[in-house]
């Protein structure tokens, strides 16, 4: 087995003729939790991403825990990963409540043609809770605040206990005290699980309390990395 | 015959059937075409689906098949393009729309002879569909409930957020397709009875009132089908009194029911009560 939760070796990404990401080499080793930032347009999605395989690769490899992206197995790769996105595409009168949300987190792994049980909507109902909205359970998920939809969307991503957890922006929406809740949420998660986790965000002092390390992204590239204090250090020398 | 003795005639029961077949077929389709906003695929399939039965009829085959091929490839062509970002799919629908009906009123201006046989796929006659076109609504309707009962869970992923249910692991380009190619086989199966140009009502109308009711998926086909059935029946009866045509009856009646479910909506109050700044 491989010490890398995840992997790009050399890998390029085209939009037409842009490119989009060039020749990104990064691993995240296993139980890392590590914060991803930089300027919009970065690549920090896309990256992500690739994890899934929602984008093709024109160069290079990706790879989660030592298997290729792209490779057969893809459903059982998903299935793995955990997953916030940064938006949605729904309409506001979607017809799914907000645990029904969550409940669609655990559909790929019970399998087609089967029922959820009673312990898949405990286990919903328990990310829920650790979300702090079991409350809203039973409210349409269209009729939610921006924020609660948040919490919901983090739900969905824990309750079939991943073993690879990617959050794109989880604070856009949150409150500041949230945001305090989620760093002591997202690193009880993360220490509950021999889960590894990587956390894209425009807040900085967001990732510098809550990851091991921050790897800076601009224009395509990964320019470095640096410690949860460098983080804070480099941006007092005048990034932006 | 009076009103009554009409109601025990083998073609009135038979109608009643086909009606009842088409209606919980539409609908069932109808909820995902809604949900999944593919509502203008779902006009563009059924005018692919009238052209095709000309084309049927033009070179003597089974329209019913016909129309079945040329649905199909309705669906073919659009979910592709209605996929892909880099071309509006609204463009893309607008020229197989307007191609599929200029073929058709070619097709049309081409067939010789009387033009009775053609246009009653434009309008449908629910009281003259074929066995062959009963059996075929029956299959369908049964596949069609089957499928959403088995598939509940994937469907309901897809509807959320078709990328997301991708990422989780479930086959969701797989579902939208099926939902195209089941959209363009409902259709066509209702085309004889419904019509060309009042079909896609009777896909959209009944879906589109239960979505003004509730919020969940299950009641949402359950109510569909069951305001569907009852606008089918009233339609007919409608028209069997005041000797209408029954394909027209029926689309208004579900379009009242649309009318009367959008001013008492509970959505629509709690809408405009939540979403002042949202963007909807
Ligand atoms: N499907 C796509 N087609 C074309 N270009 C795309 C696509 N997806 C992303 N891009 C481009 O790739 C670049 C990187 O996008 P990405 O979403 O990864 O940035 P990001 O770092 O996540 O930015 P943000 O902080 O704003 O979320 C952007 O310039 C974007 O325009
Ligand atoms: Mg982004």
């Amino acid at each position: 087995m491989s010490q890398y939760a995840c992997e790009w070796r050399n890998v390029t990404v085209r939009f037409g003729k842009r490119t989009v990401l060039h020749t990104v080499t990064l691993g995240v080793r296993c139980g890392e939790l590590v914060g991803l930032f930089g300027h919009n347009g970065a690549g920090k999605s896309t990256l992500l991403r690739t994890l899934l395989g929602l984008i093709p690769v024109q160069n290079g490899q990706v790879l989660v825990e030592g298997t290729p992206v792209g490779a057969r197995q893809m459903s059982q790769i998903r299935r793995r990963i955990g997953y916030v996105p940064q938006v949605l595409n729904t309409d506001p009168r979607v017809p799914l409540t907000a645990l029904d949300v969550v409940m669609t987190g655990l559909y790929a792994g019970i399998g087609i043609g089967r029922f959820p049980s009673r312990q898949n909507r405990e286990s919903a109902q328990d990310a829920l809770r650790k979300m702090q909205v079991l409350h809203l359970a039973r409210q349409p998920f269209g009729v939610l605040s921006g924020g609660e939809q948040q919490r919901v969307l983090l739900a969905r991503a824990i309750a079939s206990a991943p073993r690879l957890l990617l959050m794109d922006e989880p604070t856009s929406s949150v409150d500041w005290q949230f945001v305090h809740e989620l760093i002591w949420l997202i690193r009880q998660v993360h220490e509950s699980g021999s889960l590894s986790t990587i956390v894209v965000s425009h807040d900085a002092p967001f990732l510098a309390r809550l990851c091991d390390r921050v790897v800076l992204m601009e224009s395509g590239r990964v320019l470095g990395e640096v410690s949860a204090e460098g983080l804070l250090d480099y941006l007092g020398r005048g990034w932006v | 015959m009076t009103w009554l003795s009409l109601w025990s005639e083998p073609f009135m029961a038979r109608a009643l059937l086909a009606t009842a077949l088409s209606a919980v077929a539409c609908a069932c389709v109808g909820v995902l075409v809604v949900t999944m906003r593919l509502s203008f695929i779902g006009v563009c399939i059924s005018h692919a689906a009238f052209a095709g039965a000309l084309i049927g009829l033009h070179f003597g085959v089974s329209p019913l098949g016909s129309s079945m091929v040329a649905s199909l490839l309705a669906a073919g062509v659009l979910g592709p393009l209605a996929d892909r970002g880099n071309l509006s799919p609204d463009t893309a629908i607008g020229v197989v729309f307007s191609a599929s009906i200029a073929l058709a009123f070619l097709l049309l201006a081409l067939l010789p002879g009387p033009k009775a046989e053609a246009l009653s796929w434009l309008w449908g006659n629910v009281l003259t569909v074929s066995r062959e076109n009963l059996w075929a609504l029956a299959g369908v309707a049964t596949a069609v409930v089957v499928l959403m009962a088995v598939f509940f869970k994937e469907i309901q992923a897809v509807i959320f957020d078709r990328e997301l249910a991708a990422a989780s692991g479930i086959p969701a380009t797989a579902v939208f397709y099926a939902v195209l190619a089941f959209s363009g086989v409902t259709i066509a199966a209702s085309l004889s009875a419904i019509g060309g140009l009042l079909v896609f009502s009777m896909v959209v109308n009944p879906a589109a009132t239960a979505y003004q009711l509730t919020y969940s998926l299950r009641q949402l086909f359950l109510l569909s089908a069951l305001l569907a059935v009852l606008a089918g029946w009233i339609g007919l009866a409608l028209s069997a009194l005041f000797n209408l045509p029954a394909g027209a009856m029926i689309v208004l009646v579900s379009t009242a029911m649309l009318l009367v479910a959008i001013v008492f909506s509970p959505k629509r109050r709690w809408s405009t009560a939540t979403d002042g700044g949202k963007d909807v």
